[in-house]
């Protein structure tokens, strides 16, 4: 039987580190009872789920935050949702709400942790690649989680619903 | 985080097994700064083993580009061996395959001295 697309899927988020590894591998699970995925598909898969989880155990005081999995064709939406205040700049030019659309800006969120990003709304922006500079060891960052969801994904994006005072993490990948 | 150490006999390079299935944000700052210890003691000729490792995190990779770069200073060198094929990928996706020493045992790696 053919699955009607697209599928939805709450789930919550561990609050362990050592819960990460069978959190990630039961919502891999989940996704492959409703499609197929070659092992790329599913290591790319893995990583971003991993990231956005442990980003939420180093980084959410919050009890209530949720991935949720939008399964569709040709395409896979990861959505992590976290009540809370929006993410705050340690070094930029701007700070949401941008003042500028459509803009490729540097922020940055400590000194080892730097990123260049597109805005998108006021309360929106994309990552983007995060070698588009070069790396070397010297200037190689410490903190990889926000690199490594970008690069596994074809798009990662970032909105602060400010009513509802929700933070959205939206990763696509192409199926 | 539970690591056993040893000096390979004949050399004067440590090996470092991780004796964990996750080496994530819950194991990384402790192995960063054991390994750190020890370099200041000096240590130079690290090897350490991934063989019981099944998935490895940001927290992690953060944790071994710190000692690599602690390493790096004093003239010493870093091989890493026995990662899985998620592992390298993850390597690969993030350029650290260029800038670490990945190979697949100890023999390979002892030659890397």
């Amino acid at each position: 039987m053919k699955n009607a697309f697209p599928i939805s899927l709450i789930l919550q988020i561990p609050k362990h580190p050592d819960e990460i590894l069978s959190f990630t591998k039961s919502a891999l699970a989940e996704i492959m009872k409703c499609k197929e995925l070659d092992i790329d598909h599913q290591r790319r898969i893995k990583m971003i789920l991993v990231e956005l989880v442990t980003n939420s155990i180093k980084h959410s005081l919050n009890t209530d935050s949720q991935i949720k999995l939008i399964i569709d064709h040709p395409s896979l939406t990861i959505q992590k949702l976290e009540k809370g205040l929006q993410i705050e700049f340690t070094s930029s030019e701007q700070q949401i709400p941008f003042e500028e659309i459509d803009k490729t800006i540097k922020i940055s969120f400590s000194k080892e942790n730097k990123h260049h990003i597109q805005t998108l709304d006021k309360y929106k922006f994309k990552f983007l690649n995060p070698f588009a500079e070069g790396l070397d060891i010297e200037h190689m960052p410490e903190h990889f989680g926000l690199y490594i969801i970008t690069l596994a994904s074809d798009s990662f994006i970032y909105q602060y619903d400010p009513e509802s005072k929700e933070n959205r993490f939206t990763v696509n990948i192409n199926t | 985080m539970n690591i056993s150490k040893r000096l390979i006999s004949g050399t004067d390079v440590d090996m470092i097994t991780i004796e964990e299935k996750e080496a994530n944000l819950s194991q990384s700052e402790h192995f960063k700064k054991l390994i750190l210890q020890d370099i200041r003691q000096g240590s130079r000729k690290i090897i350490i083993s991934f063989s019981n490792v099944e998935y490895v995190d940001s927290s992690f990779l953060g944790a071994l580009v710190a000692i690599l770069k602690e390493l790096l200073p004093h003239n010493g060198k870093l091989v890493l061996i026995g990662l899985n094929d998620d592992i390298v990928n993850l390597f690969q996706l993030t350029r650290l395959d260029k800038i670490f020493i990945l190979k697949n045992d100890l023999d390979a790696a002892i030659k890397e001295f």
